[in-house]
Parts: C-alpha cells; structure tokens; sequence
C-alpha cells in the first residue's frame, strides 16, 4: 500500500507538495525539494505538461523521485495521450511501483506552449478513472484480459468555486462513482469556500486535498490590475498585501499565507491533507511548513 | 451546412501565376450561402485577379462558371467539355467539390480558393458557427440539443472540464462552456439523470476516414463499398 494511500486511510494528514519537472533532462532542482522534505511530507506530486506546457515526462519523474527517497504521485492528463497510450503509460507506471495518481482532462493546447499540436482527449477524467478500474481488475478498456494486474490509488480534481458548481458537482459524483479514493482542489485561498465545498461531498469513502498555493509576483499584479482569471478567487487583502513588492518578498509572504492556511485546514481538519504548490522551491516548501508548525 | 473562407488572395495569386488561361468554379449551394464560393465570389474573385495582373502588366484569361453543387457528378459532368480548355481551375467549394471536380479534369492542375471550416449554421449574414464534427455517433438526444463533441472544445463526454470560468469556457473566454448549457437545458427538460450517467468511451472507429455511407436501399447496387 503507497504511503500516500496509508496516511489518508488512517485519518493522518496528508501534505503533498507538487515538484516542477524540468524542460530538459536537469533534474536536480526537481529533486531538492524529494531530499530536503523526503521524511516530513506524504507524497511529491508530478504534474504532466503542467498548463500544456512540454516538460519531463512525469512518470519518468516520478521513478526519480521514488529511487531519490520520496513517494511519488503520478499525473496523467487525458490532453496528450489516446486510450492506449494512457493504458500503456498506466501499465508502465505500475511496474516502476508508482501507485498513486491523480487524473485530470489536462489544459487545453492552445493555452500552453505548444498551441499548434493535436489535442486528443480519447477518454474524458471519468473514464479515464473507469480505465484504471478497469485495469486494477485486470482488463483494458477494450474488455481484453491482462497477465498481472495493476494495483493502483486514484485521485481526481475537485473544484470547489466552480461557477456554475451544479455540473461540476455531479461531475464529481461521477468520478466517485468512476473510483476516485480522492479529490485535488485547486489552490484555496478562501477556507469558507473549501468549508462549504465539503458539505457538498459525501463523508466517506472519499478523501480531500485541499489545495495551496504560493503567489508569484506575476499573479498578484495581474489580480491587482482586475485581470485575475481563474477557477479560484483570491482574497482583496492578500492582493493588496502582496502587489507592488519585490518578487522575492511577494514569494516570502505568499508562502507565509500558504502556511497559516495550512494550519488553519489542519486545525479544523477542513480537509484530510494539501497539496502545496510553491514553484518547486525547497525554500518556501519549508517556509510553509515551518509556518504551520509541521 | 458546410461552412468555408475565401483563401487569402495572395496565396491565389501565386497558386495561378504560371499560368495564362484559368477557370473558376463556384459552388452554388453551402459556400455560396456563407459567402465564400458561389457565383457573386467567383466574378469578385476573377476582377481581383485582372485588376491586380493587370496592374503588373501580365495577362490572365479567366473563365467563370458556377454550378449548383461540385460536391454531386450529376452538375458536374456537363462541365466536362467545357474545362478542357483552361490550363489550370480554381474550385471555390468545399474541400469534397474540390475533389470531385479534379475526378473529373484529371488532366489539368486544380487550386482549392477557398479553405473549407467546419459544419455549422448561418447565425446571421456573415456570422457562421460550428455545430457539428460529424461523428458518426450522435449524442444529441442526451445532451439537451448541445454537441459535447463539437461544443466543448475537449469534446467531453463526462461534464465540465476544470477550466470552467464564470460559465465561460478556459480555451475561449468569450464562448460558453457547452457543459454549462447543458447541465441547464437538461434541467430545464427535467432529463438531468441523462448527464448523471457515465457515458463510456466515444467509439472513435466510427469516424475513420475517409468514410462511406450507403443507404440500405441501394445495398445491393453498391455492395460495401462506394
């Protein structure tokens, strides 16, 4: 069972923190975050061309990360890959001992850095989960039977500030259904709506990552010029904390935020776990922590 | 209807430059409707090219004629005769008279002069939109009336993606999420449980091309193939 898998299980808090693959073959500065954080945290999330932009494959990097000391969680997007490749990935992922995984659409190519390539989108994230069902049952989609069964722990993407939140809520009805164990948010800055969010799922089986998120620069100024465009809101008082100051400093006080958050969640166990993300950055990954007092 | 935009007149200009007699086809049926090929377009596109060859002191003879629809051999044959004369043809159909009609001419060279879009409908004069990717699986009946194939440009079966933005849509902001508006006509229908099941896997095999559709009336004269 994937350590990932035990925490959430037994009712411990799950901390995931999200690496950044490379555009290229360095891995170093993916893996510091795996040796600085390796005995504090549940697992190391590996993004899969992350807003469709081309970067390490992410079950290679999640091998990486697991033979560096860390668990890793493999995404898999439906973007870039037919329902062979996806199940032949799949099968690849499990022999390399890779168990959990979070399954996603993926961004659209046209917002990433390849916008001329073909879009795929064989299978949709429900039937993707329903894939990997499958194949823990030892079939593929097409019904044919496979020697040695995947054994696998799936998590999709939950979005709690879904506008409208009806269809995303029976979206993700359905990917309970399809045998997500449990749901990623995107980054949560305003915990009433993470609260209320979760009143809207069922109390069991399923667990609930809520995710966090260490600000830019970049971010802040476009939020405080009114051109923020998300599926997350942010807080006028966090903008307004954050805009203007020096990139660095935005960074510093947006990780300190991210760890209050942190603590809050953890207080009040609005969710079983987090799912940081903070540029892959050793440092604000420990500020974080440190905030939070984990 | 099959929806198409005029090439840009540059790209036509150089395609027909080696020659000196030329014939332009229009289509009278889908192009003409949107504005792109039929017969207003073919004598608009023949005076661009005398004006602009003429400027240049080169000579272009250029025949027009249109038919009713190049994407059917019963208007085409009659220009059988008629084309051998032309050293080169512009089709302004859609991609499929483009290539019936070279069925035909084998002999001369053919330039597409207009670049073929999708199937859609006629909002408005000028103002055309998808509706249809010609599947060959249609979900129609289950989604309120709304193509997730066509609609959502992920073509998910399943709901909304993640990027849904104020019921806008995370590839063009200025579109509706497709799974948005159907969740609400469902609603409205009272046919919700329809988006509540899993739809499985779209039967990809369905639309592999180039396809062929016989009517089962015409089985025994055309066999399983065309």
């Amino acid at each position: 069972m994937s350590k990932l898998r035990e925490t959430l299980e037994t009712g411990a808090f799950a901390v995931v923190v999200e690496l950044k693959p490379p555009k290229g073959t360095a891995v170093a500065d993916m893996l510091a975050p795996v040796n600085a954080l390796k005995g504090r945290v549940a697992a190391f999330a590996l993004p899969d061309n992350e807003h469709a932009r081309m970067r390490l494959a992410s079950v290679a990097a999640a091998r990486l990360v697991q033979e560096a000391g860390g668990e890793p969680l493999v995404n898999l997007t439906c973007r870039d890959r037919n329902r062979l490749a996806l199940e032949s990935d799949l099968l690849g992922a499990a022999v390399l001992g890779l168990e959990n995984l979070l399954l996603l659409s993926g961004d659209y190519v046209t917002l990433g850095d390849h916008p001329q390539a073909k879009p795929v989108y064989d299978a949709d994230s429900v039937q993707l989960l329903q894939i990997v069902q499958g194949l823990m049952a030892g079939q593929d989609s097409a019904g044919q039977p496979l020697n040695g069964n995947p054994a696998f722990f799936p998590g999709a993407v939950a979005i709690p500030e879904a506008d409208p939140l009806a269809p995303q809520l029976l979206k993700c009805a359905k990917k309970i259904e399809a045998g997500a164990q449990f749901l990623v948010t995107p980054p949560i800055f305003d915990l009433e709506k993470l609260r209320q969010f979760r009143e809207h799922l069922p109390l069991n089986p399923v667990k609930l990552l809520a995710g966090l998120k260490v600000l830019g620069a970049e971010e802040t100024a476009l939020a405080a010029a009114g051109q923020w465009r998300k599926v997350y809101s942010l807080p006028p008082d966090l903008v307004s904390e954050l805009a203007g100051k020096e990139p660095e400093e935005v960074l510093a006080l947006g990780a300190a935020a991210a760890g209050r958050l942190l603590k809050q969640i953890k207080e009040e166990r609005l969710a079983d776990g987090v799912y940081l993300k903070a540029k892959g950055r050793t440092d604000l990954l420990t500020k974080i922590l440190e905030t939070a007092g984990w | 209807m099959i929806i198409a935009e005029r090439k840009p007149f540059a790209e036509i200009k150089a395609m027909v430059a080696p020659y000196k007699k030329i014939l332009i086809v229009g289509c009278g049926t889908c192009v003409a409707v949107c504005l792109a090929g039929g017969e207003k377009e073919v004598g608009l596109l023949a005076s661009q090219l005398r004006l602009a060859l003429g400027l240049e002191d080169k000579r272009l003879e250029i025949g027009e004629i249109t038919v009713e629809r190049q994407c059917d051999m019963e208007f085409l044959r009659p220009l059988c005769d008629f084309t051998a004369d032309y050293e080169a043809i512009i089709s302004l159909a859609c991609g499929a008279g483009v290539q019936f009609l070279k069925q035909l001419c084998s002999l001369q060279p053919i330039f597409p002069g207009v670049n073929t879009s999708f199937i859609g409908v006629n909002n408005d004069v000028g103002f055309y939109t998808e509706r249809c990717r010609a599947c060959n699986n249609c979900y129609l009946g289950v989604t309120g009336g709304i193509c997730p194939v066509t609609m959502c440009p992920k073509g998910l079966l399943n709901g909304p993606c993640g990027g849904t933005i104020q019921g806008h849509c995370e590839v063009d902001p200025e579109k509706e999420c497709a799974w948005s508006k159907i969740y609400h006509r469902l609603e409205l229908e009272g046919s919700l449980d329809n988006m509540r099941r899993i739809m499985p896997l779209h039967p990809c095999d369905r639309s592999t091309t180039p396809g062929t559709v016989i009517h089962p009336a015409f089985k025994k004269r055309y066999g399983t193939n065309e």
